[in-house]
């Protein structure tokens, strides 16, 4: 027998709905609804709900045993109502300013600049305001917007945004039209103090192929903001999508975000998580592979340092025979970071022929750096190539070594070490702009 | 010589049909717990007051605890529909005829020996073993080996017990270890002195004498510096009771430098419900391994532990599971690095049959401080069917940064290859799949003693059967 840290305990009830903080309410559903087709506002209030009735998650719950929610700092943030300016947004930091297909950005609580490539557009792509495509397209919006994916019953903040979200992103590429470059979207927050709720919906029909870059971002602040984010990714059968969150948010605020993509049969369903920013982020991803003959390729990298706090929660479903997923997260830790890494695949009984793989390392840099890596395993199909590795470590001395007797300084060598450790990941990334933009970003980090 | 072959010797055939011990009931609590139960066994067992205390507030403590919610399903253990206390000779009542065909048939194809399957099937008492207890006894004596029932060492080392019981595995552990720790009844007591090897592996199976096994057995053992000893507990074959609970506690210290090997393997019925705590404190230079099988019960959830709290210690864990139709093995292993240089290592097979699962739950924790902990964990799993299930639940919680920490693994199914080379060299299909069971479990095989893992191979031999499509 063990003790409580092996348990998976289900959620106990604790602090329920109201009292979170009274910004978030009923009123504000009504307002965020005002002028949207009657679907919508009926989704939103059926996510408020059940953003009522479900407790805040507490460290008892398995899933939140290393991240405590008053890290969130919940209660001293306003709901952001206003939007704000382009102009006051660093559009360099967000990845607009290269090429791009489509661009999309918020800024406070409102998208104030979205575009798509007239070419594309004739040919059907959409890259739209969401609550825009809601009226414009319900066809396209309505069976999608947080049904499958990310269904409000997914969790207190998943509901939450289902409920009050604003500034959120529609992505559409028709049947057989295939994308080059990236559509980028910005997110960007001027002030502390507030909450934001952006949403991303990406369908990608049949034998399409795009890729969508998410890039977070804020200056540094004194106080807590919120970022509560959901992403929804449809992959229809043979397309071909990649999503990237780009998470650089600025000191202070806290970046809570469910994922969800759905891949169907055929289709290519990869994803790039970076955490660099923010002072506490907490991502649920999971990759939901429905279709034989789907693949997702799941990375994640992050780099903490000084007091950040990261927690990944992942998860490969596979539902059906012959898919395959891989999964390779890689993180560094500086100060007195702590880092979370907790995945699990689960191969449901009829998924004969999966091919799941899953792998976390992390490199603790600091002393007083703290990991945690639980990779799980549930099978229940025996027909299977399963397996999970998890490693956490230090810098090789070795390496090191060779590198300062070739005059290099330690720390120069520390670094290009530490890029040799992300290599893998980046390598992986069939995006080579934004492998640039990643190093760039890592370099940052490092000084 | 093997304890099997020195039995066989004896010319034991006189004892045959001598075995059945009738014996009037003496003291049998009611069912169910209550204070009133808790100090009749006390009483029953004329324990000083503090062990009466311990096992008043270890009640108190199961009562307040929740039912874990995790790991395998325990919705339909009826705690309240348990005898709590049995006087050991009341479990001995039952007769031959009343084995199962099923078991009986196990002990013949398995080639135990006729007294040892009396035994096993708890039917008689081990009047066999006696002699060969005797000389080992004498000896142990010498070297000033302790290896006593727990109630013994309560009553004739009253200090030494009270020292350490309860100090590796507190009452408040966990609801099953607070509930051992109310009603414990049988179990060993084991102390080996200083710089003392003992060669010969202690076996529970010698001691284990008039009181049979107990539902909730509880032992305590403590290796003193620089001594070395294997204890064993259980058998590969199988255990016929009528009990459909088993709640042990096994509590280890492993003092500077010694070297301590615990070998469990449990071969419970298939209604049994197995929730045990087993967990070793190992000193500064010390040595510690776990090899534990658990093959039988309906569902284990077992975890033994390695405390690494003086600097250099080592622990290892090398864990076997067999999951059959219906059975659930929710096991494991734990090691928590407290000390600098401190290592340790975790292995684990499981294999899932027919509707079986087998889950690996482990722990690898190394606190700040624990410079340069090295923890290496290797899970591998077998799916034998399509209904099989098979999990992995590794926690890895890492505070030093010096330290390195490896987990790995896999699932896979058997290799059509590695049947169809075997079988294009004339083996049948249920021969060859036993060959690459034996091939996957060898690793951990090869370090049990040569008669357990004879033993092993021909259960799995057995369970094979009938594998095949």
């Amino acid at each position: 027998m063990a003790d409580a840290r092996l348990s998976n305990e289900a959620a106990t009830a604790t602090v329920v709905g109201e009292g979170v903080n009274a910004a978030f309410n009923r009123d504000a559903v009504e307002r965020r609804s005002a002028g949207l087709p009657e679907w919508l506002r009926q989704r939103r209030l059926a996510a408020w709900e059940v953003y009522e009735r479900t407790p805040l998650p507490t460290t008892q719950v398995e899933e939140w045993r290393y991240t405590d929610v008053s890290l969130l700092k919940l209660d001293e943030v306003e709901l952001e109502e206003a939007g704000g300016e382009a102009g006051g947004a660093d559009a360099e930091r967000l990845g607009l300013t290269g090429a791009a297909a489509g661009r999309a950005l918020q800024v406070g609580a409102r998208l104030v600049q979205v575009e798509v490539a007239e070419e594309l557009q004739a040919r059907g792509v959409i890259v739209m305001d969401l609550a825009e495509a809601a009226a414009t397209h319900p066809e396209l919006v309505e069976p999608y917007l947080g049904t499958r994916a990310v269904p409000p019953e997914l969790g207190k903040f998943a509901a939450l945004n289902g409920a009050l979200w604003s500034g959120g992103v529609f992505v559409y590429v028709p049947r057989g039209v295939r994308i080059e470059e990236p559509i980028r979207v910005g997110r960007w927050m001027e002030r502390p103090g507030v909450a934001v709720l952006p949403r991303t919906l990406l369908v990608a029909d049949e034998g399409s192929q795009v890729a969508v870059v998410e890039t977070f971002a804020s200056p540094d602040f004194d106080a807590p903001a919120l970022s509560c984010g959901v992403v929804e990714v449809y992959a229809r059968t043979g397309s071909s999508v990649q999503y990237v969150a780009f998470q650089r948010w600025g000191h202070g605020v806290r970046h809570v975000s469910t994922q969800r993509t759905i891949a169907e049969r055929d289709a290519n369903l990869d994803t790039l998580v970076v955490n660099l920013g923010a002072s506490v982020a907490r991502v649920d991803l999971a990759a939901r592979l429905e279709g034989p003959g789907a693949r997702s390729d799941m990375l994640g990298l992050y780099f903490a340092s000084g007091d950040q706090h990261f927690d990944h929660n992942t998860r490969q479903d596979h539902v059906v025979p012959h898919a395959h997923s891989d999964l390779l997260y890689k993180g560094a830790l500086y100060d007195r970071a702590h880092t979370v890494f907790r995945g699990l695949i689960k191969v449901h009984p009829k998924a004969q022929r999966t091919d799941a793989y899953q792998t976390n390392r992390n490199l603790l840099l600091s002393p007083e750096a703290r990991a945690e890596s639980l990779p799980n395993l549930e099978i229940e199909a025996d027909d299977v190539r399963c397996s999970h590795g998890a490693t956490v470590g230090h810098l090789d001395e070795e390496e090191l070594f060779y590198l300062m007797s070739r005059g290099m300084p330690r720390r120069i060598a520390e670094r290009l070490v530490i890029f040799g450790f992300f290599g893998e990941v980046l390598e992986r990334l069939p995006l080579p702009g934004l492998v640039e933009e990643l190093r760039a970003a890592i370099e940052e980090q490092l000084h | 010589m093997p304890y099997n072959e020195t039995v066989a010797t004896l010319g034991l055939e006189q004892y045959k049909y001598h075995f059945i011990t009738q014996v009037e009931p003496l003291f049998k609590a009611q069912k169910g717990l209550s204070e009133e139960v808790v100090r009749q066994i006390s009483a029953h067992k004329e324990e000083p007051e503090w062990m009466l205390e311990f096992r008043l507030k270890a009640l108190r403590i199961f009562q307040s605890k929740p039912m874990p919610t995790w790991g395998g399903d325990l919705s339909k253990l009826d705690l309240d529909d348990i005898y709590y206390y049995i006087r050991p000779q009341d479990r001995m009542k039952r007769s031959w005829d009343e084995v199962p065909e099923s078991i009986k048939e196990t002990f013949e194809r398995l080639g135990i020996p006729e007294a040892e399957r009396k035994i096993l099937a708890g039917v008689g008492a081990q009047y066999e073993s006696e002699m060969v207890y005797h000389s080992l006894k004498e000896e142990w004596a010498r070297q000033g080996v302790i290896f006593e029932s727990i109630e013994n060492g309560l009553k004739k080392y009253p200090d030494l017990f009270r020292e350490y019981f309860a100090t590796v595995v507190p009452p408040h552990d966990n609801k099953f270890a607070a509930l051992n720790s109310a009603v414990w009844s049988g179990g060993s007591f084991v102390y080996i002195p200083k710089g003392v090897k003992v060669d010969v592996p202690l076996q529970a199976y010698f001691r284990v004498n008039a009181e049979r096994m107990g539902q909730f057995e509880r032992t305590l053992i403590i290796a003193d510096e620089g001594s070395q000893a294997h204890y064993i507990e259980g058998c590969t074959a199988p255990v016929y009771t009528t009990d459909s609970f088993h709640s042990g506690v096994i509590e280890i210290v492993v003092k500077p430098g010694a070297r301590f090997r615990y070998t469990t393997i449990q071969n419970w019925p298939r209604n049994m419900y197995n929730l045990v705590t087993q967990r070793a404190i190992v000193h500064e230079g010390a040595h510690m391994e776990w090899l534990d099988g658990n093959l039988g019960s309906k569902l284990t959830m077992k975890y033994p532990s390695c405390y690494l709290v003086g600097e250099g210690a080592h622990g290892e864990i090398l864990s076997i599971a067999y999951a059959g139709d219906g059975q659930h093995q929710d096991t494991g292993g734990k090691v928590v690095h407290v000390a600098p240089h401190t290592t340790s290592r975790i292995i684990s097979k499981s294999i899932s049959r027919g509707t079986g699962r087998a889950s690996y739950r482990g722990l690898c924790k190394v606190y700040e401080g624990a410079r340069g902990a090295k923890s290496n964990v290797q899970c591998d799993a077998l799916l034998l069917h399509d209904t099989s299930r098979t999990d992995t639940f590794p926690y890895i919680e890492i505070e030093e940064s010096t330290a390195n920490v490896g987990h790995e693994a896999s699932v896979s199914k058997i290799g059509e290859e590695q049947l169809f080379y075997l079988m294009s060299r004339g083996l049948s299909e249920e021969e060859a799949t036993a060959m690459v069971v034996r091939g996957f479990i060898e690793p951990i095989a090869r370090e049990l003693p040569l008669e357990y893992a004879v033993e092993l191979n021909r259960l799995i031999e057995l369970e094979m059967e009938g594998s095949v499509g």
